[in-house]
């Protein structure tokens, strides 16, 4: 990740707020100053060797550094691991999103691991141990650990350790059963030896080793070095698959799959209460160190958000639906981006998606939702089945050719893309009609009532049919959500909807800023390409003097950019042409480092409020006020203390917000 | 020689006649005749070449014939006789040709610096024949919305050609925002209510009894102007009678709080997939006709599919192709409200134009973290910084976003006890 200063300043903030100041400081210098050895920091920082140990220690154990020993001269360097700093901001997300998806206890063992950072299995399930041991006592140790980051809590914003005695841990077997699960769901991972080089020293190290071992006499020539880069792909995914070694020995053991199958889905993992979860789990090698996958995590979030945007476009019952089929859809799925140098070159990355069929997403949707909602009524001869039913077997545009439509407006394409396939399934109606129903009875009997002609206007569909009616809204959906990739089998390209997303997002951000001729202005330029302003006048039907203003408010917010076009080779500047255009990646850029400005500033704000409050802060801090500050403080001073953690709840809720919208932008 | 001459007179005088007759029952003012073309009509005996320059050099003369250059080498074309006679009655030769190249420009009039240009006359000696033409009423000034510092001539009995007027958007040369905004409100409406279902339900899920009243406080408190809007309203239901009322009460709280507030038993729902009845744009320019909304300008599906262009960019509709056939749907459908369009319309004549939180059409869009935040909308963000004049530590816009007041700053800080 490419740090700019604002969020470099925001790394260090983030640091500072839940680890502390020295930490902190030494990963500003880290980031001032890039990779440096252990005497370089003692001369940028003047602290001394002890200190500096102790701070990198810390950062060390929660996984915020790279180092890398180098082999001849026994030098350490560290370089900061920017990614992993931003991600604290996401604490509090990912625990609600393990607590809503997994389950109450699993969510109390992530924390567990967050405020401890990488920590060996046997050392997690002692800590628990004594846990157990004082069951009476549940929330003894997370408090205890507390004291040292009183902070943290806070950070979780909304999500607040709220201690419910049956939610936590109170056996070893369920400690084991639910590690488990965090390891099968690829929310924990395992540390290697080559976990805490930084990827560019991975990429060094690998290159070498395929050069020692395949390319003794060195890499000649165009195919040579396409098989280098090939093994070079293959020894890098290898060293990243190494981290998933825990989850692979669980695989292999039956039960596992076993147990997965009974339980997989999306809330109901939530009911394997604490009975069923003794039940025989393979142990896990305590040695092993675990830490949080902050990749999985990720992808696990885009799921929600992708959940929320769907019910904002469409509707909370079809959202509902979609939630269910991208957690069936994203089991497999590692991370949000692929990687250009190993995952783009296989040239069968879809493998990675794979598709779900309607009777497992039926099989995994709870009971409680009555799919009959959120859907239209019409006549069945209003309604063109075949159309609705279209199958786009292959994904819209080859992944080369994104980032060009990116440019040339999507609009266009996707009409001829929809042309190209209407006439098509124009000609194979009558086929179409005949496979809709000879496919019913080889699903569920019932299932494709929707196709048959017979329907009449009120006519109830059963629970898949009107599942069905969903997914093909879905389907049809300008966003793209889902593809209907075959018969009863569905996938979504991510990458062309979450840039749809984006576009949705920053036209959010132009609405809210420039008002309805701002995002006017934007969409057209986005169609169209690069306009004069004559012309622009013209498409969006404004005045002159209003499109001008509007213009120049949004080039100075970014969000469109200006060219000049000479006419000829004397470039007069008068004579020149200027055309509008709009640039999604760059606004785009721009618009993540204001939301990390923003956040820092939250995070500024914080500190000036807790310079305000100091004084009743200082008192909460004694050991007879903490934990009954309402009864021992004196009304006056309670009045200010609960204001302030009111305000603090707010700011750390605020930088939450900001980080959707800069998660969605960057990383999703 | 005399008798010949006068002779000759008469004889073209009687051809140029004929030949203008003919020329004219073979086509309109606009048809280019070549010389070949003139021949072919049979007035000139012959094939008397000589006898055809002499009898159209005549006619040009009397300004009947107009020369042109055409690709093919010279053409004619013909001019009525009455503005022939405009002509003709003209003083000098410079008035007759500033008021021939007024002429030629036709229903785009022309730039009288362009006259200029074209004459290469003096400057006053053009200001004088277009004051002269003027007060004649053989032209008149006009405006061109592309030009529209330009002083521009036209024929006066011409009416501006579209592209000088701006077609149907404009009236007297500008922009007309209102009329436009008009329309998109009626298009928008349509469209609305033709491509989702008006469905009686409530919210979705379960959770509807608690999560109503959870929304209801917070739109509360993010939408001041809410107070301001309901007496009005309910103004108009003691007015209102009889089976409007009810579904008016319910609308009324939709248009204020957006989606949230939704009465429960109306709400627009997506229409299911393949639906075909999504309007088209024919669609629209029939409704808009049948209903005849505009006097004097008729809409052509041109015109709407503009109108429909700028909606899509607005983000309140969307394209959506079923069958080949390109129909036109609301974008978040559930979050429309459910408002009658008249009874919206009085509620705004009544604000009186006031600026009513709610927008005019569709709904708000999302808000996000950033627009949130007092920085989104900070106009000294680029100045903030830590030690500068604008800084975290004196920011206004927090503490007020924060409810935090003043007086907490200024408070001293003395030891604090339990």
């Amino acid at each position: 990740m490419l740090v700019t200063q604002n969020g470099a300043e925001l790394c260090a903030l983030l640091i500072d707020e839940i680890y502390g100041e020295l930490p902190s400081r030494i990963f500003a210098v880290l980031l001032n100053r890039g990779r440096s050895s252990l005497p370089q920091l003692v001369q940028y920082t003047s602290m001394s060797p002890r200190q500096l140990r102790h701070g990198l220690a810390v950062l060390n154990q929660h996984s915020l550094l790279y180092f890398d020993v180098n082999s001849d001269n026994g030098m350490t360097v560290y370089e900061p691991n920017t990614d992993n700093a931003y991600n604290l901001a996401r604490i509090g997300k990912v625990l609600e999103m393990v607590d809503t998806s997994l389950s109450p206890s699993a969510k109390d063992v992530m924390q567990s691991l967050l405020l401890s950072g990488q920590t060996r299995i046997s050392d997690l399930v002692a800590a628990y141990q004594s846990k157990i041991d004082h069951a009476s006592n549940v929330a003894k140790l997370v408090k205890d650990e507390g004291d040292d980051w009183p902070e943290l809590n806070g950070t979780n914003g909304d999500v607040q350790v709220v201690k419910m005695p049956d939610t936590s841990i109170n056996s070893a077997g369920q400690l084991n059963s639910v590690l488990c699960r965090l390891v099968e769901a690829e929310l924990v991972e395992v540390i290697h030896k080559k976990t805490f080089l930084s990827p560019q020293d991975i990429l060094r190290d690998v290159e070498k080793e395929t050069l020692d071992k395949y390319f003794l006499a060195g890499v000649k020539g165009g195919k040579g070095k396409i098989e280098f880069q090939e093994k070079v792909a293959d020894g890098l995914r290898k060293v990243r698959d190494e981290s998933k070694s825990l989850k692979r020995k669980l695989e292999q053991n039956g039960t596992a799959a076993k147990r997965r199958k009974l339980f997989s889905g999306v809330g109901m993992s939530n009911g394997n209460g604490t009975h069923e979860e003794e039940s025989g789990d393979p142990g896990l090698d305590p040695k092993q160190v675990i830490r949080i996958n902050w990749e999985k995590c990720l992808v696990e979030l885009r799921n929600r958000r992708l959940y929320q945007f769907v019910a904002d476009m469409i509707g909370e019952n079809t959202a509902y639906v979609y939630a269910v089929l991208l957690k069936l859809l994203t089991k497999r799925l590692a991370r949000c981006r692929l990687d250009p140098t190993i995952d783009i070159k296989e040239g069968e990355e879809d493998i990675g998606v794979g598709f779900v069929t309607t009777d497992e997403i039926l099989d995994n949707l709870k009971t409680g939702i009555d799919l009959s909602l959120g859907l239209g009524k019409a006549t069945k001869d209003k309604i063109s089945s075949k159309a609705a039913e279209v199958i786009h077997e292959h994904p819209p545009k080859k992944k080369l050719f994104i980032a060009e439509a990116e440019v040339d407006g999507d609009a266009s394409a996707d009409e001829e893309d929809e042309e190209g396939s209407g006439s098509e399934s124009g000609e194979s109606d009558a086929e179409y009609e005949v496979r809709g129903r000879s496919s019913a009875p080889v699903g569920n009997g019932t299932k494709v009532k929707f196709a048959d002609a017979a329907a009449g206007k009120e006519q109830r569909l059963d629970r898949p049919g009107q599942l069905r009616q969903h997914l093909l809204l879905l389907a049809e959906s300008t966003q793209h959500f889902v593809r209907h990739c075959g018969p009863d089998e569905w996938t979504v390209d991510f990458v062309p909807l979450m840039h749809t997303l984006c576009e949705a997002e920053l036209d959010s951000v132009i609405e809210q800023r420039s008002g309805k001729p701002g995002l006017r202005l934007v969409r057209l330029l986005r169609d169209k390409g690069k306009l004069d302003e004559k012309s622009l006048q013209n498409v969006a039907l404004m005045r002159k003097a209003e499109v001008q203003q509007k213009m120049l408010e949004m080039q100075t917010a970014g969000f469109v950019h200006i060219q000049e076009v000479p006419r000829d080779n004397k470039a007069d500047v008068k004579k020149s042409f200027f055309l509008w255009f709009c640039d999604i990646e760059k606004s785009a850029t721009h618009l993540v480092d204001t939301s990390y400005r923003t956040m820092v500033r939250c995070l500024q704000i914080l500190e000036v409020i807790r310079q305000q409050e100091k004084d009743v802060l200082m008192l909460t801090k004694r050991t007879d006020v903490k934990g009954r500050e309402k009864d021992v403080m004196r009304k006056e001073y309670y009045d200010r203390y609960s204001r302030f953690r009111e305000n603090e709840k707010k700011l750390f809720a605020q930088v939450m917000r900001l980080d959707d919208f800069v998660s969605l932008l960057r990383d999703f | 020689m005399a008798g010949d001459e006068a002779d000759d007179a008469a004889k073209i005088a009687i051809l140029k006649d004929a030949l203008y007759d003919k020329v004219r029952d073979h086509g309109s003012e606009l048809r280019l005749f070549t010389q070949k073309d003139l021949m072919e009509l049979g007035i000139i005996p012959a094939g008397n070449l000589l006898l055809l320059v002499r009898v159209v050099q005549a006619l040009t003369d009397d300004k009947l014939f107009v020369g042109v250059n055409s690709g093919a080498g010279i053409a004619w074309r013909w001019r009525s006789r009455e503005d022939a006679k405009k002509y003709t009655s003209l003083p000098n030769d410079e008035t007759m040709m500033v008021y021939a190249v007024v002429d030629e420009a036709g229903a785009d009039g022309i730039w009288n610096r362009t006259i200029k240009h074209k004459l290469n006359m003096h400057e006053a000696v053009v200001k004088n024949c277009i004051k002269y033409l003027e007060t004649k009423g053989y032209i008149a000034s006009m405006k061109n919305v592309e030009h529209p510092n330009k002083k521009m001539y036209i024929k006066a009995n011409l009416r501006p050609s579209e592209r000088a007027t701006g077609g149907p958007w404009f009236t007297d040369g500008e922009l007309d925002s209102v009329f436009i905004a008009e329309l998109e409100d009626i298009v928008f409406e349509y469209i609305k209510t033709h491509s989702a279902y008006l469905g009686n339900q409530g919210p979705p899920r379960d959770a509807a009894g608690l999560r109503a009243p959870n929304k209801g406080i917070v739109k509360t408190e993010a939408e001041p102007s809410r107070g301001v809007k309901r007496p009005a309203t309910e103004i108009t239901n003691d007015d209102q009678a009889g089976p409007t009322k009810t579904h008016h009460a319910d609308g009324t709280a939709t248009s204020t709080s957006g989606a949230a507030g939704r009465p429960r038993g109306k709400v627009y729902l997506p229409m299911p997939a393949g639906y075909r009845h999504y309007p088209t744009v024919l669609d629209i320019a029939q409704m808009i006709n049948d209903a005849s909304f505009t006097n004097n300008t008729t809409l052509g599906p041109h015109e709407i599919q503009q109108l429909v262009d700028v909606l899509t960019y607005d983000g309140l509709i969307e394209p959506i192709k079923v069958n080949g056939r390109r129909g036109y749907r609301v974008t978040r459908p559930t979050k429309q409200d459910t408002v009658a369009f008249s009874e919206r319309r009085k509620q705004r004549e009544q604000d009186g134009g006031v600026l009513i939180d709610a927008p005019r059409m569709g709904v708000k869009p999302p808000t996000n973290g950033l627009t949130e935040a007092p920085c989104g909308k900070c106009p000294v963000f680029e100045l903030c910084e830590e030690g500068g004049p604008v800084s975290p530590g004196n920011c206004v816009y927090f503490m007020q976003w924060l409810d935090i007041e003043d007086s907490v700053l200024a408070r001293p800080n003395g030891a604090v006890t339990v």
